[in-house]
């Protein structure tokens, strides 16, 4: 799949090769950052559609750019592609996500309404991340609860191992 | 037990043959545990034929004296001998005490539920629900093809009432490391239970 590269874009990266072995910039300041507008543009489509090495070497071709040039941008391109799709992956519309949780056992002995209690329970402190930010939650339960968490969420984690995900993961690429 | 003046006199006025033939008695008695545990109870709780000829002052007074004084024997886990002592000592003939004594037995483990349920704690979890799919793209980002979980936790407010979720995201790894934290808590449950 070949990246779709516009007018403004195949301009903006034009400038490019202008820039000599110095790294000196004779150039306005409006050039520079649509140059650098194009080159991230460049990077981050060709990381969200995960194009493969020849396909990117196909769309950057069209640019007119020299052999070396071309090297470059591949390079820059492999190295940095896995860390631009993390980016990219915290962008889409998102729930907390799990980040850890604490746990501590206690056995509750009376309250001001009853006394000579036996009261085991479990408290926890489960660590969220959302939007960059970290929360917390503390939470308790009782044993038998605790027990069936057990059971329904490795009820959940086996569900992949189960055949029909296993079809759906080969089959959809 | 610390009790008030006015528990002592609707107390001796309830042993009082006089004022409460022990059929009244007896109806006082159960009217005290039916408002005390029965959450449908009737606000008429006290209005049974066989009580109209008495003061409506003095039932509420007893009524009040025996509900006040079943809540501090249920806090206090008093057994047979000490609410016997104390009946006795507010002039209680036996044939009352058994029956309250037997009422208290009868009604004894729904007293309890009900006192332990009293009280602050932190939000309790009663449930989990979770979701599991397989990511393809979104607008951002093409060929995913990862699963992912969504888990929701069902959690109950004992002071408010209210029923709050907790959901969030989670990959395999996180889910795996989440149920073996939960292992190690029930783990550790099992092994202090058993000390």
């Amino acid at each position: 799949m070949l990246l779709d590269l516009s007018e403004e874009h195949r301009e903006h990266l034009a400038f490019l090769p202008q820039v000599d072995s110095a790294g000196k910039l004779n150039v306005s300041s409006d050039t520079v950052q649509h140059g650098v507008e194009g080159l991230t543009y460049l990077l981050t489509e060709s990381s969200k559609l995960m194009i493969s090495e020849l396909d990117f070497q196909d769309s950057v071709f069209v640019l007119g750019f020299s052999e070396e040039l071309n090297k470059l941008l591949l390079q820059l391109y492999l190295d940095n592609r896995k860390e631009i799709r993390t980016i990219l992956n915290e962008l889409a519309p998102d729930l907390p996500t799990y980040h850890s949780l604490e746990w501590r056992l206690d056995v509750q002995l009376a309250s001001r309404s009853l006394r000579q209690q036996i009261k085991p329970t479990v408290t926890f402190k489960l660590h969220l991340n959302h939007n960059g930010e970290h929360n917390t939650k503390v939470l308790q339960t009782d044993p038998a609860t605790l027990l069936h968490l057990v059971q329904q969420l490795e009820q959940a984690l086996e569900e992949m191992k189960t055949n029909h995900c296993r079809r759906v993961v080969r089959n959809i690429k | 037990m610390e009790l008030s003046e006015s528990v002592q006199r609707g107390f001796q006025t309830l042993a009082d043959p006089g004022s409460f033939d022990s059929n009244a008695f007896a109806l006082l008695l159960r009217a005290a545990f039916q408002s005390l545990l029965d959450a449908q109870a009737d606000e008429a709780v006290l209005d049974h034929p066989d009580l109209k000829h008495i003061d409506p002052v003095v039932l509420k007074c007893c009524h009040a004296a025996a509900a006040t004084y079943i809540l501090e024997a249920g806090k206090h886990r008093a057994d047979k001998s000490t609410l016997s002592t104390y009946l006795e000592d507010c002039k209680f003939d036996r044939e009352r005490i058994e029956l309250f004594c037997t009422e208290y037995q009868n009604n004894k483990n729904s007293l309890e539920s009900l006192l332990e349920s009293i009280g602050k704690s932190l939000p309790h979890i009663t449930d989990v629900s979770w979701r599991l799919e397989y990511q393809i793209k979104t607008n951002q980002l093409h060929k995913m093809y990862r699963p992912a979980y969504l888990v929701t936790l069902n959690v109950e407010n004992t002071d408010s009432q209210s029923y709050p979720e907790i959901s969030f995201s989670c990959n395999m790894e996180q889910l795996q490391d989440l149920v073996g934290k939960l292992k190690d808590a029930s783990k550790s449950l099992e092994r202090a239970t058993q000390l």
